[in-house]
This record gives structure tokens, C-alpha cells and sequence, in this order.
């Protein structure tokens, strides 16, 4: 009786075998169809360089050029068509490649944003033959809900994206001129703080609230030098302009990228510095009235460029700081 | 004890080839196949919790076929190994087991009573006191099966076949726990959907309703406008100047599409992500946009294994020179700790914090210790200074002068923004690349960082904005009151004083008394100005007393959000240095007209405020500058409503302030003269930024230095003030700030 028994699930146990060979076999095939690859090769593959194949795709395939980019393409026409776009679009703005492309960028942007991609839109002879450089921020629709599935656009939340690129000329069948560009989010939400970033709090006037107790050792301050003083009490004076870019954009559109600017080291000096900002709406007035409701803070996160020697700011700290400034004190007499 | 016993003996079933199923089922007792069997059920439970040190994950197959006895071999043997690994785990961590692995007992076979595994095996091994002991089994496996069956218990077969049956009897459960995932599938599928119809509604989105032929007819009217668009680009449809019908120009287009992807060689027919663009080109115009280069580097050595083609743009050296080599060789000595940082996986930073945006709190990661780390896809962002390759120009040097000294200079650096994440891939097949072998880690796993490294438009500023300005020029800042907040280090060389000698003095005390009410004036000026304001050549005193002629342009830099005066910035040219205190060489004609004029401003002195009342006496000059600042500050507190001390873009228009008698400057202050440009920054960049504000300052109102009326944007403009201003709030409400989990402003209910 027991023999009997081996024998029956020795039989079954082969065909079971054959059955995962089988399974097995397919998924390769799967796989190997998946490749970009002559259907002429596939055929001849064997299934070690079929994973050796899939792998070296894997590894450098397009989703990782755009993964590492943190956002995606976009290929903008003189007009505001956007001729191409990158299907991990879809990630970002809830909708689909599909259902965008072809589309004009104006129609899913924010009405105060137009006059700014019009501008960035206008190219002239020259500014194509060089290649010339953009970097703005807009405000885009985004369907996407707070749990990442795709909403109605009718329920179209406004997504800040900061679009870098250039002018390029497509090759495409006329030659045309367009915007290459790419659109990330503010890597605000998942910043990796390092030991060369700092964060701070500022009030909607750039004066410090809050600020992190590792600005000692990148910049020197202890945070209570810097609450309560503006921001542009440490800044180069030439950088004046990338930093009220900055402020008008957190002003007006809740997020910025500062780009590079200089800050003034306690113990004199400047060190390159670049700021990514998001104003953080309060939250507790959010049930009463809405029109009470304003920004309660700009929270920066910036990375320090280049380092300070430490000896040099251990150094600076026996000096008191002398920051001059008109305090308004003064006045309200 | 129990829990050990069962450890041992299926190291031993995972280390022997299984002959058949039974001979392996009555190599255990019951208590052992009940635990067997709950990491098996435990998968349909979807025990893969993050509290496991490991997940109990099974192969499709014993899911496929869990209905037929005939999987039971295969997946038996599966399940052993994965149980020994299950207990490996669970017994080397000392919290209990995830609790909510099903076991099911002989006494109780369905429903399951919910127990932790070692509890569970606690139980079976009560029920199976009069077992043999483990270490007997072990060796009763070993031996012949069949004897092995014959020597069995009969509560050891009760137990064994109650086993078998496990699945059929959850059998009900699973099915529910697959149709429930199918569901699951199944709604965001519907998700997916809903997105795509979303296109069309969002045409609507802010129409009100509308006749339904009105619509029609847009909807036609944009689908012509579409085949027009396509028979422009499809070359067969040109000639025929006869406009084509719809059928005809689509039918032209799938045409051309066949021939454009039968010219292109990297496309397969089969290709089972059909996209727009061949994956070449796409990865191209990334990297183009992205002006970055994409990079694998190795976390344990920094090896750079990958790097795409368009570094050579970037730092100039080829790929080949790159690959296999370490990262760290090419990064700046300074930044070296911190890219070692960002590349170390093994450990988890005590400073490492998550920021949520939209709190602004950090976030310490709840990730378990070190996965966060470790784990596959988690986010780099970073910015290293890069070796640039210079190699060209020293070739150059060496063709022209043969001097080969010149080795010495300065490495170049760029700035490079690396954006990527961290990404494990096993060793065995890393190893088909026939490198990185000998960096095997005990995980067995190659970790690596892919980013992408940026250099941004603005990245090389400090060239230009030192190199341009001339040595004859330099750069300070003034308080609203003239009070030094920034010197430049050029100015020791012009002036003689330290920049700390000078900060928080008021410039008024280093005027000539003759230029006193012509600054002033200038002064007050450029406090109510958006625009450059030059000054008339003024006499400087320098620390040795003597006084050097300086022309001066002005502009207030203003804060976006109060409209307050920050500063005032000061280029300021050097005309003639002179050691005599009164002597004026250079510049006559400038000096003489400078000279009237100042004697004309002498007579008008007693304009000054403060001073006019005492004529004659001695006055601190500094306070001069205090008193133009109050003067502004008493006119804006008169001019304005209550709220002038705290103005919010969000405050409506109100009478045009102090600036109303500038009305032509157009942009914003570009700043700087032609040659002192900020850097980074030409001023066709800056154009866009003054149009794009503009928007938003009409909503600001007061205060803003843009001719609204002519860039204000046409969304807007139709818009009353009130709606406006609120657009502004709500904009900034809605913003997604790009965090996971949201304050929610779906609270709040609150229409248009």
C-alpha cells in the first residue's frame, strides 16, 4: 500500500516538475520578448543571457535615466504645445502621457503662471543657435490625491514643478525650435538631510524663526544669532537677484529653488549655499474662516556647497558678531 | 526549546535531498508540520509586515497549483528551506514573531486561532509529548523513508493528515485573499480609467454649462484642427493642395508611421512598451535637458561602473577614462566625506531625518533600524564639486611654449547637483560584468547609487561675477539709513579701511561736506525708486585721511513680501584718486559742474531735516541718514493703511504709494551695469521674471515697481480684485507641497 503511494506521487511529483519547467520556460520567453531586441536573435537566446540581457536593460533602461531625474520630460513648442512628453508624466501629474501630449501647456497651468511660460516660450534666432538656458517655476494641474491614485481634474490640485532645460532645435520632419525641458517637484519631501545641509524657518520675510543646530558647525551662527534677522543680512550682495527670484517665487507660487548664492560665514568669508524653500501653510486656522488663513512660514532646507574649516569657525566664535542693521526700533519711536 | 528543536531538524530536511512526501511528512511530527504550515497560510495573510526580519514569500507555483495534491514535493521542499529561514530569523531577533500567523491546531482545524509561530510550535509540541525526541528524528529522516512511514505514530499520521489537508481547508480564505487582491487590481484599473476621462471633462473644467451643440462643436472643431495639424506634417499630403478628407489624412499617417519605424533600426516590432520615442533618443534628450550625466557608482569602494556618454561635456574626461575607476579620485578633497556619506549604506546616520514639508517637522524615519538605508530606491540628493579634465588646454601650453610647469595650476571644479537613489543588485549576476567580484559583500548584494549629475545654468557664477567687475570698482551695502551692512574687499585696497571698520558706521561720516545734500538727496531717491539711481562724482575720505573721487549708482533692494526696503546697493567707481584734500586734477569739467552744484546745495542745506533748524552747529552726519530713512517711514505709515508695517501680497491695492512718480521702469531692476553683471544671470533671464511677477503683483498691489497694465496677465485681468487676491490664497492652499502624508485640505470644504 505504501509503495503504491510512492509511486503515485513519484508520477505526480514528474509531472509537477514538468509543469514548473514548463512555467519556467514561459516566463522566459516573456522576458526575452520584453527585450528590445531582433526577434531573430531572441529566438537564439539561451536563458542565462536572456537574464544577462535583461539585466544590462534593467540597469541603464530609460526608466532609470528618468527615475534619476526625479521627474520627467517634457518637449514644449514655441506655441506651448507639449509635442512630447515622458510617460512617468503620469507620476507626477495624475494623467497620462497619452492624454496630454498634443495638448497646450496653458491649459493646464495656473492663469498667473501664462505670462511667465510665454516668456520663457519666446525664442529668438539667437537664443536657439546657442542653446540657451531655462529655469522657471510653474504651477501645473495634477490629478493625483494624497494617496497617489488619479483623481478627477475636476479636483485638480495645483503641483509646483521647477522645469530646467534649454532651446533646442527637434529634428523632427520641419525643423523646429522648441523647449527641451525637465520637470521635477521639490525634492523637499524626501531630502536626505546630510551633515551639509542645515534647515531653518523663516517668517514670509525671510527672517529666521527657527534654525538648525548644525548651522554651527557649516556656518558658525548659533541658531539665536540668526532668529529674528533677515536672510538677506547674510547674503552677497550681488546675489540680490537669484534670491528676490526666489522670494517672489515662494511669495507667489509656494515653492522655489533658489539656484546658487553666497552666505556670509560668521567669521568672515562667504560660502556658496543653494536653498530649496516651501511655504508651509499654518495649519490650525484651516477649520476656521479660510481667508484668515495665511502662510505661516517659508521652511528652507540648504545645502552648504562648500565647507568652512571647522578651525576657522571655532576660531570666529571668540570674535562677537557685528551685523549691522536699520532696525526698524529705532524708528517707532 | 521546542522552537530550537524544529530549527535544527529542517536545517537538516533543507540540507537533504527529500525523496518523496511522505517519507517527508512522517519525518515530522505534527507539531512540526503545524508550524510548517503557518508560514505557509502566513503568506495568504500576507505576513511580509515590516516587524518581520523576513518575509516568508513563496514561489507562484504552490500558489498556482495549490488545489492539486501534486505540487505538494516541490512546494513542501520550499516551504522547509523557507521555514528553516523563517526560524533562523525569528529566533535570532528577540520580539516575537508577527502574531498574525495562522496555525492550525489538530484540536481546532478550522478556524485558525491567530498565534504567534513559536507559541504555536509551544502548543504542537504539547500535543506531541509522547514524540520521540528531535535529534531521534533527524536521524529516523536520514534513514530509509519507508521504514521511516512504518515507524510512525498514529497520532503522528492523524497530526500529518490534518496537515495536508491545510490547504484545501483554508482553501476558502485564500480564494477570498486572491479575488480580494484581483479587486484591488481591478480598482485601480478603474483608477487608470477614470484619469483618461478625465480628459475630456477637464475642457470643462471651468465652463459653466453650456449648450450642448456649443460643445459639439468646439469637440469638432479641435479634432479638425488636429488632422490639419497632421496632414501639415505628413510629407505624402503636402502636394495635394486639395485639403484631404479625415479617413485619408489618418490612413496617409499610419502609413508614414510604418515607413519612419521600418527606417529606424533599434525598433522591434514586438516591442512590448510602444513609446513615441526609440528609448535612445528619449535617454538623449534627457540628458540634454537634464545637462546632466547619468552614473553608477559602487557604495563600497566608490567605483564608478557606469557613466553616460555626455560627461566628456560636462568635465571633459571620456567614459572609458571614467569606468572602473573610483569617484572619489575625481571629487574635490573637501567633499570627499560627504559623498562617502551619501554613499554609505551600511549605517544609519544620526542625523539622517526626513523632512515633511508641509509641517516642516522632521521626521524621524520609523523605517526599521538600517533598512532605510539599505533598502533599494531610497533618495540621494547632493551636491559635489567635480574634477574638471583641463588636459586640452595643457596640450595647448605645451604646443606653444613647451613648458610643461604650468601642471601646478588649479584644478577646475564644477559644482555638480547629483540626484539619484540607491539600488542593490545581486552579486552572482554582477558578476557577468567580470568586474566588482572582489567586492563581495556578506549580503551578497552590490549596492550602488545611480544619480544623475546636474550642473545647473547658474552653476560657474563666481568666475564671472569676480573676474567682471574692474578693479576700480566696488561693491558696498547700506541700512535704509546709509549705515555700511556689506564692503567688498576691493574697497581696503581703494579706501584703506578694513570691511569690519567700516560696517555699521553710516557712509554720511565719510562725505565730503560739500556732497552731503547732493547725496542726500540722491539718498532719499533711491529709497522711493525701483530704478538705478546714479550719484554725481562725491569725495570719499579714505582711513589716511585723503579724499578719493567715487561716482556711485544706487538701487534699493526691496523684500517681496513687506515691500520694506532691505538695502541699498552701492557700485561705486573710483574717478580720480587724490591725496591733496582739496586738489582737483582729473575730470575737470565734471568737478567744476560737481563743485557749482554742491555750492548750489550749500545755500539749499537747510533742506536737510535736522539739520535746517541748526544752522551752524555741528551735526553727527550719520544722523542724516537715520532721518531720511524715518522721513520714508513716517510717509509710507501716512500713505498707507493701518497695515503698512506688515504688508502681505495678499493686501488689495491701495493708493499708488511713493513710487508713483517712476512709472516707466518696466522690469525689474536689472541691477547692474553691463559690466558688472550678476552672475548667472543675463537679462534676457531676467526679463521673464519681471513679466511673470507682474501677475502677481497687481494682485500684490502696492508698491510694485512693474507697469502692470501692459504684462498683466489675461487670466487675471478679468478678474475683480477680491477674486484676485483670493486666487492667490487659494493657490497657494492647494499646492500640493509634495508630501506623502498631507494636511489635508480636503477639510476644507470652501468653494469659489
Amino acid at each position: 500500500e505504501d509503495v503504491a503511494v510512492i509511486s503515485f506521487s513519484k508520477a505526480t511529483s514528474r509531472e509537477a516538475a514538468r509543469k514548473r519547467r514548463r512555467v519556467e520556460s514561459d516566463v522566459f520567453g516573456d522576458l526575452s520578448r520584453l527585450l528590445p531586441l531582433q526577434p531573430s536573435i531572441r529566438t537564439h537566446l539561451d536563458k542565462p543571457s536572456v537574464i544577462r540581457l535583461t539585466l544590462s536593460y534593467i540597469q541603464f533602461d530609460i526608466y532609470m535615466y528618468l527615475r534619476t531625474l526625479e521627474g520627467f520630460l517634457m518637449v514644449l513648442s514655441t506655441e506651448g504645445d507639449m509635442i512630447f512628453l515622458s510617460d512617468n508624466v503620469t507620476k507626477y501629474m495624475g494623467l497620462t502621457q497619452t492624454e496630454l501630449m498634443g495638448h497646450n501647456i496653458f491649459e493646464y497651468t495656473h492663469p498667473c503662471d501664462h505670462e511667465e511660460i510665454r516668456h520663457n516660450l519666446r525664442l529668438t534666432a539667437e537664443q536657439v543657435w546657442c542653446g540657451e538656458k531655462r529655469d522657471f517655476v510653474i504651477r501645473i494641474k495634477s490629478a493625483l490625491t494624497h494617496r497617489g491614485r488619479s483623481a478627477n481634474l475636476k479636483s485638480a490640485t495645483w503641483k509646483v514643478l521647477h522645469c530646467q532645460g534649454r532651446v533646442k532645435v527637434c529634428m523632427s520632419p520641419s525643423s523646429i525650435s522648441c523647449l527641451l525641458l525637465t520637470c521635477r517637484p521639490l525634492p523637499l519631501s524626501h531630502t536626505l538631510l546630510s551633515t551639509h545641509t542645515f534647515t531653518s524657518q523663516h517668517s514670509m520675510d525671510m527672517k529666521f524663526t527657527y534654525c538648525d543646530q548644525r548651522l554651527i558647525s557649516l556656518l558658525g551662527y548659533t541658531p539665536e544669532e540668526l532668529v529674528g534677522r533677515s536672510l538677506y543680512d547674510f547674503c552677497h550682495t550681488l546675489d540680490y537677484n537669484c534670491l528676490s527670484k526666489n522670494h517672489l517665487n515662494l511669495c507667489l507660487k509656494s515653492q522655489s529653488v533658489s539656484g546658487q548664492y553666497r552666505m556670509l560665514v560668521r567669521g568672515g568669508g562667504y560660502v556658496w549655499v543653494e536653498s530649496h524653500s516651501a511655504v508651509i501653510p499654518s495649519v490650525k486656522s484651516s477649520r476656521s474662516r479660510p481667508i484668515t488663513h495665511q502662510p505661516l512660514c517659508i521652511l528652507s532646507v540648504t545645502y552648504v556647497l562648500r565647507c568652512v574649516s571647522s578651525a576657522f569657525l571655532r576660531e570666529s566664535h571668540c570674535r562677537d558678531l557685528k551685523l549691522p542693521r536699520f532696525s526698524k526700533s529705532i524708528t517707532d519711536f | 526549546m521546542q522552537a530550537a528543536g524544529a530549527r535544527r531538524s529542517c536545517g537538516g530536511a533543507s540540507g537533504e535531498p527529500v525523496g518523496g512526501d511522505c517519507a517527508l511528512s512522517s519525518a515530522f511530527p505534527p507539531l512540526l508540520l503545524s508550524v510548517l504550515i503557518a508560514p505557509h497560510s502566513a503568506t495568504f495573510v500576507h505576513v511580509s509586515a515590516p516587524s518581520h526580519s523576513c518575509c516568508v514569500f513563496f514561489p507562484p507555483p504552490w500558489r498556482g497549483k495549490k488545489k492539486t495534491k501534486t505540487r505538494r514535493p516541490y512546494s513542501t521542499w520550499r516551504l522547509l528551506s523557507n521555514l528553516c529561514y523563517h526560524h533562523k530569523h525569528c529566533l535570532g531577533v528577540s520580539r516575537p514573531p508577527h502574531p498574525c500567523i495562522v496555525v492550525p491546531g489538530p484540536s481546532a482545524p478550522a478556524p485558525a486561532p491567530a498565534m504567534s509561530a513559536r507559541n504555536a510550535a509551544a502548543g504542537g509540541g504539547d500535543r506531541a509529548g509522547g514524540e520521540p525526541a528531535e535529534d531521534v528524528l533527524v536521524e529516523e529522516k536520514q534513514s530509509s523513508s519507508v521504514s521511516l512511514s512504518s515507524l510512525m505514530t498514529p497520532s503522528s499520521v492523524a497530526g500529518m493528515s490534518l496537515s495536508m489537508e491545510m490547504p484545501r481547508k483554508r482553501k476558502g480564505s485564500i480564494d477570498n485573499q486572491d479575488s480580494k487582491s484581483v479587486s484591488i487590481l481591478d480598482a485601480d484599473m478603474d483608477d487608470d480609467q477614470n484619469g483618461s476621462d478625465g480628459d475630456d471633462q477637464h475642457v470643462k473644467i471651468k465652463c459653466f454649462r453650456e449648450p450642448h451643440s456649443q460643445i459639439e462643436k468646439r469637440r469638432r472643431d479641435k479634432m479638425n484642427n488636429l488632422i490639419d495639424k497632421l496632414s501639415a506634417m505628413i510629407p505624402t499630403c503636402n502636394p495635394m493642395s486639395r485639403k484631404l478628407d479625415k479617413l485619408t489624412v489618418l490612413r496617409m499617417a499610419v502609413q508614414h508611421l510604418k515607413s519612419l519605424k521600418g527606417s529606424g533600426s533599434s525598433f522591434s516590432e514586438a516591442n512590448y512598451k510602444p513609446s513615441f520615442l526609440p528609448d535612445e533618443e528619449l535617454k538623449h534628450l534627457v540628458l540634454k535637458a537634464a545637462d546632466g550625466f547619468l552614473f553608477v557608482v559602487g557604495c563600497d569602494r566608490g567605483k564608478i561602473v557606469f557613466v553616460s556618454e555626455s560627461v566628456t561635456k560636462i568635465l571633459n574626461y571620456s567614459r572609458a577614462e571614467l569606468i572602473g575607476q573610483s569617484l572619489f579620485d575625481y571629487i574635490h578633497p573637501k567633499d570627499m566625506g560627504k559623498v562617502k556619506e551619501q554613499l554609505s549604506a551600511s549605517e544609519l546616520y544620526p542625523r539622517e531625518r526626513l523632512i515633511d514639508a508641509k509641517t516642516g517637522l522632521q521626521v524621524q524615519a520609523d523605517l526599521p533600524v538600517g533598512a532605510s538605508r539599505l533598502c533599494p530606491g531610497a533618495r540621494r540628493s547632493f551636491f559635489c564639486r567635480m574634477k574638471y579634465n583641463k588636459i586640452s588646454v595643457k596640450v595647448e601650453e605645451k604646443e606653444s611654449q613647451g613648458n610643461t610647469s604650468k601642471k601646478k595650476e588649479s584644478q577646475k571644479y564644477c559644482t555638480v547637483h547629483c540626484t539619484g537613489y540607491m539600488r542593490s543588485w545581486p552579486t552572482s549576476q554582477m558578476g557577468a560584468d567580470g568586474e566588482g567580484e572582489g567586492d563581495k559583500q556578506d549580503s551578497s548584494h552590490f549596492s550602488c547609487l545611480v544619480a544623475m549629475g546636474r550642473v545647473h545654468s547658474h552653476s560657474s557664477p563666481q568666475v564671472n561675477g569676480e573676474v567682471r567687475v574692474k578693479p576700480t570698482e566696488f561693491v558696498t551695502r547700506y541700512a535704509m539709513d546709509g549705515k555700511f551692512t556689506f564692503v567688498d574687499q576691493r574697497a581696503t585696497t581703494i579706501l584703506g579701511y578694513l570691511p569690519q571698520e567700516l560696517l555699521g558706521t553710516s557712509c554720511y561720516e565719510y562725505f565730503h561736506q560739500d556732497d552731503l545734500p547732493h547725496l542726500a538727496d540722491r539718498h532719499r531717491k533711491v529709497l522711493r525708486s525701483k530704478e538705478k539711481i546714479e550719484t554725481n562724482c562725491y569725495k570719499f575720505k579714505t582711513k589716511y585721511g585723503s579724499f578719493v573721487t567715487l561716482q556711485s549708482q544706487w538701487f534699493s533692494f526691496v523684500n517681496p513680501w513687506t515691500k520694506e526696503v532691505e538695502y541699498i546697493v552701492s557700485t561705486n567707481t573710483v574717478i580720480s584718486h587724490d591725496h591733496s584734500r582739496t586738489g582737483r586734477s582729473g575730470n575737470k569739467s565734471e568737478q567744476s559742474s560737481n563743485a557749482k552744484a554742491s555750492e548750489d546745495c550749500k545755500k539749499s542745506l537747510p533742506i536737510i531735516p535736522g539739520i535746517s533748524t541748526t544752522p551752524g552747529a555741528m551735526i553727527y552726519a550719520g544722523s542724516i541718514g537715520t532721518q531720511i530713512a524715518n522721513e520714508l517711514l513716517d510717509f509710507n505709515r501716512m500713505n498707507s493703511s493701518p497695515s503698512s508695517g506688515n504688508v502681505s501680497p495678499f493686501s488689495l491695492p491701495q493708493d499708488k504709494s511713493p513710487h508713483t512718480h517712476n512709472p516707466i521702469s518696466n522690469n525689474v531692476p536689472n541691477g547692474e551695469t553691463s559690466d558688472m553683471e550678476i552672475p548667472g544671470k543675463s537679462s534676457s533671464e531676467d526679463e521673464p521674471q519681471g513679466a511673470a511677477f507682474s501677475g502677481g503683483e497687481s494682485l500684490m498691489g502696492e508698491n510694485s515697481q512693474l507697469d502692470l497694465d501692459s504684462v498683466v496677465g489675461p487670466g487675471l485681468s478679468s478678474l475683480s480684485n477680491d477674486e484676485a487676491a483670493m486666487a492667490v490664497i487659494m493657490s497657494l492652499l492647494e499646492t500640493d507641497t509634495n508630501l506623502g502624508e498631507a494636511v489635508d485640505f480636503e477639510e476644507m470644504h470652501w468653494s469659489l
